[in-house]
């Protein structure tokens, strides 16, 4: 009887350190993706049967969709993403798109003619990149590396060129990069500042264009104070196509040969019950 | 009223891409050529990746033609004999060009090879249609009931070996050049996502000598199985069609080319050709500056590759 209430209060104590594992809002390194649950309710964290944890301030976040949604009406959205956090301290959002290989092409005049002459291709280019602070960020980052946090600048300095070449080239090719994504709107040069409500409360909108890769994107808030980190939360957001669009594009990326026979059986009917319709008018 | 095109992956104004299928079918109706030329280009300038603006109008391109098709066949003005023969070079050619497609895109230059193939072409054409429709116009002014000339002129081609009999187009002339023909009309099918017609039809005239009622008929023929030879090839190895993006321009062509045909009816035959070569050479002279003018951006990106 004794030994059964001793395996009882076991049980109760590893299921809390096991919740603890399983669905930590807060992580003192951040790295590890927690599942994306709505929310995090900040009583799940530090149970009073752990006393050794070592005291983090809350951070918690959500966003206002869980995932993308590119459907047939897709024209691009901006999510909402507001959390509360402990003050004092600044909040740092940074929203990174899946890694990818990225061929930048340059234009040269050639006989008069505009054309591809250089090309240079990065490895780890992330599809999307994003990042806001509620203070202007160069102070933030400059006060003692916010470690971890990287301006976008800082982020693609680190891009590894697929065959070498000389600095002064690599820069001009990266350069070119940004401005190319800029254009597309994948690095919002400015997505605005994260808004500090009440003290304690934080909402920034992300926007992300129409013509948006697919992929699971990273994103990351970061509490700050003198220039530490000291609190981080993650979570991933998937962007993807759904409904009729992903279909369509599931069918001509792996089906190709039926989607082709699709394709000309499609353009063979309409164009017969088309064309027979309009002669009748 | 937007909608997303899913291989395009962008999003684009519905009525914008109707009415190019339109502008497009109005040409076909008109001039009995697909309109490809024109909306191929415009796909291009609206944002589309010439990639797929290319493939989905290779696919619009087979329900052009199989709804004038319809037409011709029922009229009997398709020389099957000939049709077969052009489709052989056809297909071999829309196959090598898919190939050749597939080639400078990875290398980065299929942008500028399908504005330079479309200048060339189109300046040739143009101005080729332009002198010849002032020539009649003006010989018709001079003489209005002169004799005609020959059926057709015969030189070199016709000493060429593989001679074969086309009841139909009255010709006595050497296999190896429809098949030539064929050929190259479908490797600009496969490169600039054109039926090819507003080479072809030409060619089949001046060339070839085929008389003109059976010209459209046949070149109809022709590019129907091209166009649909290249719309699966690029499907299976490009990936590259976008049906949505197709069906929105062929239901636009099938509202226009009834309308283009009803205009062609009303107006005198010199005056729609030198119509279409002042359009022709106007959509080259807006290539050719594009190609000529500093870019107000340097850099691009070629094809994103995700690792694993």
């Amino acid at each position: 009887m004794r030994s059964l209430g001793l395996l009882a209060c076991l049980a109760i104590l590893v299921g809390a350190t096991g919740a603890l594992a399983q669905g930590p809002r807060l992580e003192s390194v951040p790295g590890a993706r927690p599942p994306p649950t709505i929310g995090g309710s900040p009583d799940a964290i530090a149970p009073p049967s752990v006393p050794t944890e070592p005291t983090t301030p809350d951070l918690i976040m959500d966003l206002s969709r869980a995932r993308v949604s590119i459907t047939s009406a897709f024209q691009g959205e901006s999510i909402l993403l507001f959390g509360m956090f402990d003050p004092p301290g600044e909040i740092v959002v940074v929203v990174a798109g899946p890694p990818a290989r990225e061929t930048v092409m340059r234009k040269q005049r050639f006989l008069g003619i505009w054309l591809n002459t250089g090309r240079q291709a990065f490895d780890d280019v992330p599809a999307y990149y994003a990042i806001a602070a509620s203070q202007p960020l160069q102070r933030l980052l400059a006060r003692g590396a916010g470690g971890e946090i990287l301006s976008l600048e800082d982020r693609l300095s680190s891009l590894k060129p697929t065959t070498p070449r000389d600095a002064a080239e690599l820069a001009r090719f990266r350069a070119g990069l940004v401005e190319v994504k800029r254009r597309e709107g994948l690095y919002p040069a400015a997505i605005g500042q994260v808004t500090v409500q009440a003290g304690r409360l934080f909402r920034v909108d992300l926007p992300f264009p129409s013509r948006l890769p697919e992929g699971v994107y990273d994103i990351r808030v970061y509490l700050l104070r003198e220039g530490k980190i000291v609190a981080a939360v993650s979570r991933p957001l998937p962007v993807g196509k759904v409904g009729f669009s992903a279909q369509l594009a599931g069918w001509s990326a792996h089906e190709g040969v039926l989607y082709g026979l699709g394709a000309v059986l499609m353009a063979l009917l309409v164009g017969w019950l088309g064309g027979a319709l309009m002669r009748r008018l | 009223m937007e909608i997303y095109l899913p291989i395009a992956e962008l999003s684009m104004n519905v009525f914008v891409l109707l009415g190019l299928g339109a502008a497009a079918g109005l040409l076909s109706g008109m001039f009995g050529v697909g309109g490809g030329f024109l909306a191929t280009p415009l796909l291009i300038f609206v944002g589309i990746p010439p990639a797929v603006a290319v493939a989905s109008q290779a696919n619009q391109v087979v329900a052009n033609s199989i709804s004038s098709l319809q037409v011709q066949w029922r009229r009997g003005n398709v020389d099957l004999r000939m049709g077969l023969v052009l489709l052989a070079g056809g297909m071999l050619g829309s196959s090598a060009g898919v190939w050749l497609f597939t080639y400078l895109k990875r290398i980065g230059q299929i942008d500028f090879v399908i504005a330079v193939l479309y200048v060339v072409m189109l300046s040739t054409i143009g101005l080729l249609m332009m002198f010849e429709s002032l020539n009649t116009y003006f010989k018709r002014r001079r003489n209005p009931d002169g004799p005609r000339g020959k059926l057709h002129t015969h030189y070199l081609v016709h000493r060429l070996p593989l001679k074969l009999r086309f009841y139909k187009s009255k010709l006595y002339i050497s296999a190896l050049l429809p098949i030539g023909l064929g050929f190259i009309i479908g490797v600009l099918s496969a490169i600039l996502g054109v039926g090819g017609g507003f080479v072809l039809v030409p060619a089949m005239i001046y060339l070839l000598g085929m008389p003109t009622a059976v010209v459209i008929g046949t070149s109809n023929f022709q590019i129907l199985f091209v166009a649909a030879n290249v719309t699966f090839l690029q499907a299976a190895t490009n990936g590259t069609v976008d049906v949505v993006l197709a069906l929105l321009l062929i239901l636009g062509g099938v509202v226009g080319a009834p309308i283009g045909a009803r205009l062609a009816a009303k107006l005198p035959g010199v005056a729609l050709r030198a119509l279409m070569s002042l359009l022709i050479l106007l959509v080259a002279a807006e290539l050719l500056t594009e190609l000529l003018r500093t870019p107000s951006s340097l850099y691009s990106l070629g094809n994103r590759e995700v690792l694993p």
